[in-house]
């Protein structure tokens, strides 16, 4: 027996879905979309009884979603490095598998935009008050740090 | 909701497939309305009326079976069949299996269980009837009870359970649905 009490899984797919496929377009790339977001909506299945609370469950599923499409991005990576030697030699024995390793290769101020968006959830607006910025600069320091992880940055 | 359906059906699909579903759900339309099915890993759990509310009913399977519950009309493929046979008037017996457990009491588990063995298309039988058939006489009224609150309506077929005084009696799905229930098997109620 869970300790909370947790909603139907299907009518927060039915309610997200949509937005989560975009979200998960938007990282990993418009053809890595739909795998993305089945392989995250699996994964969220598995640990979906062990949740602690039911609240946040829109926030927890876009970071169950912006944690696959970077697993699914630094395995593709992989497959490119092991088909060419490595441009970058990453030290190896420090990868935790976070959120936070797969940033680190960002400036700070690319990983505190990424940190914002997608471990406190928050919008543009929220974003630019936060980083003392304009929305639109915000989203731009969004996309620009997640262009950045998807052509060169996810450390294997 | 604009996912498209391939996408949800093969994630519902795959979910099921890797035991990570603990109900399915599926709507199947039918002469008498839009009819919710959910169905858990020992059979069909719960049926609902198009009034029902479906937030609360998945949310009360969920609290019996768990919250994994997913929606798919082709995983419930072989239900779904039943259910048409049913309506189409091919195969009347709806032979599907049954999970009784959101039931809460076991005088209406065996009333309902009784029900569904004893009493087939085209038969009825009284409230009083059906209490003397699980050894209870005088229970008529606790059997209306379990009728009343019976999850899996038109499959445990208590719509064939009559009021010894005449006329159709009450229904979950209403009385005019009792009727129609009736008499597309064969039984005309006063």
């Amino acid at each position: 027996m869970s300790a909370a009490i947790l909603p139907p899984f299907w009518p927060l797919v039915e309610a997200h879905g949509d937005e989560l496929l975009v979200h998960a377009r938007r990282i990993a790339g418009d053809a890595q979309g739909e795998d993305v977001l089945q392989d995250a909506l699996l994964r969220a299945l598995r640990a979906y009884p062990r949740l602690r609370h039911a609240e946040h469950l829109r926030a927890w599923l876009y970071r169950v979603t912006t944690t696959t499409a970077l697993d699914h991005l630094r395995a593709r990576r992989r497959e490119v490095l092991t088909a060419e030697p490595p441009p970058i030699v990453v030290e190896p024995g420090h990868y935790d598998d976070g959120f936070e390793t797969l940033i680190g290769v960002l400036p700070e101020t690319a990983q505190a935009a990424l940190r914002l968006r997608f471990v406190e959830d928050l919008d543009y607006d929220g974003i630019a008050t936060r980083l003392g910025c304009s929305a639109v600069a915000a989203r731009q320091r969004v996309s620009t740090a997640i262009r950045t992880l998807r052509t060169q940055g996810i450390p294997a | 909701m604009t996912l498209p359906a391939r996408l949800l059906d093969a994630i519902a699909s795959a979910a099921v497939r890797e035991g990570l579903a603990d109900a399915v759900y599926t709507r199947l339309n039918t002469p008498i309305g839009t009819l919710l099915v959910v169905q858990g890993e020992r059979g069909v759990v719960r049926l609902g009326f198009p009034e029902e509310s479906a937030d609360l009913l998945l949310a009360q399977v969920a609290a019996r079976l768990g919250p994994r519950i997913v929606a798919s009309d082709r995983e419930l493929a072989a239900t779904r069949d039943v259910l048409s046979a049913y309506f189409e008037g091919d195969d009347e017996r709806l032979d599907v299996p049954v999970d009784l457990s959101l039931v809460r009491s076991d005088f209406r588990r065996s009333a309902l269980t009784a029900l569904r063995e004893e009493v087939g298309p085209g038969d009825v039988v009284t409230y009083g009837g059906l209490a003397a058939k699980v050894g209870r006489p005088k229970a008529a009224r606790a059997i209306g009870s379990a009728c009343a609150t019976n999850p899996v309506p038109i499959i445990v077929p208590c719509h064939r359970v009559l009021p010894g005084s005449g006329g159709v009696g009450s229904y979950a799905g209403g009385p005019d649905r009792k009727r129609r229930l009736l008499a597309h098997e064969g039984t005309l109620v006063r």
